[in-house]
């Protein structure tokens, strides 16, 4: 178009121009859909001198066509019809104007309209409202007020009159759009807060399960729980409920409290799924289930009774190997009268680790996704291993950190189990070496430099060192019974002013209820590396190393102060 | 291991059988201390260990210690320790022999008992 040629005055062009300013400028009045469609509706009837204006808007769910407002005698609005039926589908099919010069007769209208209401339509012009998108629907108008008919002009100033409606619709899809997701957002971040709230706090007194939860999206399938037992039991659970988002979500929330709730009153784990199971085939609809790991810890005993219900093995790592355990029964809501087998093993010295699948539908890279790049439990071992060193919650902070950077494909959650190790913080000495006393002249230059290294005094590290010697020699005489090339493992840790010393060995199980330092007013030669272990460490017991064999002996001493007096002194 | 500076030498000064212990005394050769402390123990009615230069004992060789205590005194032997180190005490301290074995500053002073 030529802006420069002057338009007469009262043009319909130049009427038209007007129009559209004054229309477009409405427009952007406001961001709320409603408003502007009404706004659109009745400027363009009153501007059109149209009996009746009726707007509709492609419903992108249904992909139907409906009547979103309209002005005139008879309310359409609400009024659905498919595209390409009709004068108002066939605008939008066509993404053409459509002028109707004899309603009456003309195939495109839709009859029934003017059959149930007597309104009669003469004349209709129908332009299509028209995005970059495409078209998003179609603006009609019914008989001109004049009684004429409508004409081409008519038809131009309409096309005209739609681009800036269509472009004022679409701003405020957008933009309710935008709102409804910020209002999702913001309703997540409140299931999100909920669903934290019902995770177990850390707790600080040494206990000895700790647990993370990593979700994939803003909510999380996967939870755990622990608690104490009226007889002083521990309880513990990881769970992962089938499907991803909300609903997901709302189920775990059912399940954590219907799992805690049966947890505090079963016997022992099998019944406790077993219960859960009953109440969830029941109730749960749509073929949801829910994968479970429970578990009963005995700090006294020292045992622990697990059982499972479709969960990933559990992993129990004793510091050199791994032993899994795999689940036995189906996940919990699918078969009522489903059986459940448990685990019963001493923990001793070793971590028990249970791990949601998404701990092991990580993927090496982006760029690889094929089976053969997950990570799986062997890689899953892999970053066990390397920060074992660690205490419990910065360890799982940390596999959880290594679990990230790896494309994160489900919620994630891992559930420890492990007696306290005096915080490992920092090591100061590994050694292996072969159990023959020959060795121990070497062993106890190393010890004495390591501890000469934290500037302990003389005396104190003397008595160290004579303790773990005394415990090596008993380790060799009693625990290997002098045969065999086997070895002993010495781990010396700080954390702050604890000393942790750990031995391994690979002998034959020692009955560690046997061993009692025996009383020192006797005067007899023999058995005095016991008394001399008790009397020079804090704290120190002997737990069950691998599967079969091999014990820990671990020993803590914690410094004070004046033990710290430097050098000579 | 083996050019350490662990020694284990019978003297006798008379009636005196004096057995000097050197170097750190553990698992790995307590056994040739008991039985040198023993034997000097059959030839002799006064017998001391001296233990000034040794810088490290453990359990096995406070035991053979023991031993040869129990068995002078069985025997109505004389027996004593000699000198003993810093390092020596310490572990006698804790075992809460201390008091248990007669203990001489000097050899002097141990034969002269």
């Amino acid at each position: 178009m030529n802006a420069a040629r002057p338009l007469p005055h009262d043009s319909p062009e130049r009427r038209a121009l007007a129009f559209l300013a004054e229309l477009s400028q409405a427009l952007t009045q406001s961001l709320d859909l409603d408003r502007t469609l009404r706004l659109a509706v009745s400027r363009i009837a009153r501007f059109m001198q149209a009996e009746a204006v009726s707007l509709f808007l492609v419903d992108p769910k249904t992909g139907l066509l409906v009547c979103r407002n309209c002005a005139g005698p008879v309310d359409i609005t609400g009024l659905k019809l498919t595209v390409g039926q009709g004068v108002v589908g066939r605008t939008v099919s066509d993404n053409a104007t459509q002028i109707v010069r004899d309603a009456q007769n003309d195939p495109r209208v839709h009859q029934s309209v003017d059959a149930e209401t007597g309104f009669i339509t003469r004349s209709i012009l129908c332009a299509p409202l028209r995005t970059a998108q495409g078209v998003i629907g179609a603006l009609e108008i019914i008989n001109r007020r004049d009684g004429g008919l409508f004409d081409e002009d008519d038809a131009d100033i309409l096309r005209l009159i739609a681009a800036p409606a269509a472009l004022a619709i679409h701003s405020a899809q957008l933009a309710e759009g935008l709102i409804e997701q910020q209002r999702i957002k913001r309703e997540l971040t409140l299931a999100r807060q909920m669903q934290k709230s019902l995770l177990p706090k850390v707790r600080r007194d040494s206990f000895p399960v700790v647990g993370v939860n990593l979700p994939a999206n803003e909510i999380s399938g996967d939870f755990y729980d622990y608690f104490t037992l009226p007889d002083g039991r521990i309880a513990f659970v990881i769970a992962d409920v089938s499907g991803k988002g909300l609903d997901a979500a709302f189920l775990m929330v059912r399940v954590t409290s219907l799992l805690r709730s049966t947890g505090r009153h079963a016997s022992k784990p099998s019944s406790w799924l077993a219960g859960v199971n009953a109440e969830l085939c029941d109730t749960l609809q749509d073929g949801r289930f829910v994968c479970a790991a429970v578990g009963v810890y005995d700090r006294t005993a020292g045992s622990v009774v697990l059982a499972s219900a479709g969960f990933p093995p559990a992993l129990l790592y004793d510091g050199e190997n791994f032993e899994e355990l795999p689940a036995d029964g189906p996940p919990l809501g699918i078969l009522a009268e489903a059986e459940y087998t448990e685990h019963t093993f001493q923990l001793g010295a070793r971590s028990l680790y249970l791990f949601s699948d998404g701990a092991t539908d990580v993927h090496k890279n982006d760029a690889d996704k094929t089976e053969d790049s997950r990570l799986g439990t062997h890689g899953l071992r892999d970053l066990i291993v390397r920060y074992t060193v660690l205490s419990p919650e910065p360890r799982l902070r940390a596999l959880l950190g290594d679990l990230k950077r790896l494309t994160l494909v489900d919620d994630t959650t891992i559930l420890l189990v492990q007696e306290p190790r005096g915080k490992a913080a920092f090591n100061l000495l590994d050694l292996t070496f072969p159990a023959e006393p020959a060795q121990m002249r070497s062993v106890r230059a190393s010890l004495r430099s390591a501890l000469d290294s934290q500037e302990i005094g003389p005396e104190l590290r003397d008595r160290l060192v004579l303790a773990v010697d005394e415990a090596c020699t008993n380790i060799m005489r009693h625990a290997y019974r002098g045969k065999g090339k086997e070895t002993i493992s010495l781990h010396l840790s700080r954390e702050q002013d604890m000393l942790l010393f750990e031995l391994r060995d690979q002998a034959p199980r020692v009955d560690a209820s046997k061993l009692k330092p025996r009383d020192l007013s006797e005067c007899r030669p023999g058995g005095l590396g016991l008394p001399f272990i008790d009397a020079l460490m804090d704290e120190w017991k002997v737990l069950p190393g691998g599967k079969k064999k091999g014990n820990v002996l671990r020993m803590m001493k914690r410094l004070t102060r004046r033990d710290q007096s430097s050098g000579g002194a | 291991m083996s050019n350490d500076n662990n020694e284990c030498t019978r003297e006798s000064l008379g009636d005196y059988v004096l057995v000097r212990l050197r170097g750190e005394v553990d698992l790995s050769w307590s056994q040739q201390v008991r039985k040198t402390i023993l034997e000097a123990l059959d030839d002799s009615s006064q017998v001391g260990v001296e233990l000034s230069q040794v810088s490290y004992i453990d359990s096995s060789g406070i035991a053979a210690l023991v031993e040869g205590f129990q068995n002078a005194r069985e025997k109505g032997t004389k027996f004593g320790l000699v000198a003993a180190s810093k390092a020596v005490m310490a572990v006698l301290q804790l075992a809460r022999l201390d008091r248990v074995f007669p203990m001489f500053p000097t050899l002097e002073a141990a034969r002269a008992a």
